[in-house]
């Protein structure tokens, strides 16, 4: 066999190291194509860390600390901290909510989970959904009124939409779209609505029926909690959070094996 | 770095942090304050729980002391508060049979006794049972050196008899 010599001079050469193959090299397909992260001047491989990075701290870090500011109030006398802890309804929801995004294809399971994956990465991912899960959690906790009727009405109509949808056929962005027009709507019930509702903490209760007479009638007929207007700025970063960790969550996390 | 160590460096951080915010709603500090003096509380009880299942939990002598003094002084409160923190756990049965002594001997009244104390001393007293059935003190200040002496004098304190109206109870002196 003749070698064109010509041909071999014409080629260029390139002066770069030899990428390394990993075992995801397909990895975080939907990260990759929602997003585009850095400038074009990076490398393969600097581009790939920063997806990992994201993947591994970021969103954990973004979900963790909506579900600690999920369940803060601050008391309306004192502006003292009050931990609240999530009703067995934001479990529940929040599996729902989970199932609803398996079922929308907001998250592939066959993706993020894999006999072919190292053990690290299934751990890992395992992290990474338990943070979403307790966000979820802490994100009702902090939509779904504390207590009194409020609380089963907008509990009631969680459950409703919640169940309507997990029978309806979506995709990611209709599913989103929904999500967000929930959230936002029992953002405004519970801290526009009800908060404006609620009478001001005060120590004496005369002082209180003379000054705010409507107020302190929907107070005690619908056993509103009296917390300080911070609490509402913390919640609304709180449901901004959750979404921005939505919005970063990718669908899968590496190639799977065809079954 | 490589995607194992991401991974791995992320369960941590994350792990770290959820255990962080356990503590927060378990704890439920009113303050950023607060924070500290709980987190340090509970190292203590997790120390001391650690020495327990360890076997190597022994009670805090400098507070036992301080009790044992306030005890001899009469000053029952302050006594039961210095053998609490030198047996947080309450497992020594020596402690708990001073704070059983301690009901009885605030509780104790020449006419009548207090018999919320003196059911106070029995439930302590069912504790140091428990610990250690065969229980006698060392201190020969106490005339009620066994579990089941004091049990029977607070058992009698507790009951209401003819003696209970017999004058010479007047006279009669506490244990």
């Amino acid at each position: 066999m003749e070698i064109d010599h010509s041909n071999i001079e014409n080629l260029h050469v390139i002066d770069a190291e030899v990428a390394e193959e990993t075992n995801d090299s397909e990895v975080m397909t939907a990260v990759s194509t929602r997003k585009s992260i850095g400038p074009k001047t990076e490398t393969p491989k600097q581009n790939e860390n920063q997806k990992y990075y994201l993947l591994y701290f970021v969103l954990p870090f973004i979900c963790l600390t909506a579900a600690l500011l999920g369940g803060l109030r601050l008391s309306g006398l004192d502006g003292s901290f009050i931990f609240l802890k999530p009703a067995l309804f934001c479990l529940i929801f929040a599996s729902v909510m989970l199932v609803l995004f398996f079922r929308s294809g907001l998250i592939r399971l066959e993706s993020w989970f894999s006999e072919d994956f190292e053990m690290t990465k299934n751990a890992a991912n395992a992290a990474v959904l338990l943070s979403l899960f307790a966000a979820t959690v802490q994100l009702f906790n902090s939509l779904l009124p504390e207590q009194g009727l409020p609380f089963w009405i907008v509990a009631f109509c969680f459950f409703w939409t919640l169940w309507n949808n997990l029978f309806a056929d979506f995709d990611t962005k209709k599913l989103l779209q929904s999500l967000g027009g929930l959230f936002g709507l029992a953002f405004v019930v519970k801290y526009l609505i009800l908060a404006n509702l609620t009478a001001p903490a005060s120590e004496s209760w005369l002082r209180s029926i003379i000054e705010n007479p409507a107020k302190e009638t929907f107070t005690w007929l619908l056993d509103l909690p009296r917390f300080s207007a911070g609490t509402g700025y913390i919640q609304f970063f709180t449901v901004v959070l959750y979404l921005i960790g939505l919005f970063l969550l990718p669908q899968s996390t590496g190639q799977h094996r065809e079954r | 770095m490589k995607e194992k160590y991401i991974q791995i460096t992320g369960i941590a951080v994350a792990a770290i942090y959820g255990i962080f915010i356990v503590f927060l709603y378990a704890a439920e500090p009113r303050s950023l304050e607060e924070v500290t003096i709980k987190a340090k509380s509970t190292v203590e009880n997790a120390v001391t729980k650690g020495q327990v299942i360890a076997g190597t939990y022994e009670i805090d002598a400098a507070k036992f002391n301080e009790g044992l003094q306030a005890f001899r002084q009469d000053n029952f409160v302050l006594a039961r508060d210095g053998f609490d923190k030198a047996d947080p756990e309450k497992r020594d049965p020596a402690t708990q049979f001073y704070i059983a002594y301690s009901f009885y001997r605030q509780g104790w009244g020449r006419i009548s006794n207090d018999d919320a104390l003196f059911k106070q001393s029995l439930e302590t007293l069912a504790r140091v049972t428990l610990l250690d059935p065969n229980f006698r003190s060392n201190d020969t200040n106490l005339q009620l050196r066994t579990s089941v002496e004091l049990k029977s004098e607070l058992e009698e304190g507790l009951k209401i008899t003819a003696d209970d109206f017999n004058p010479l109870r007047l006279i009669r002196e506490r244990k």
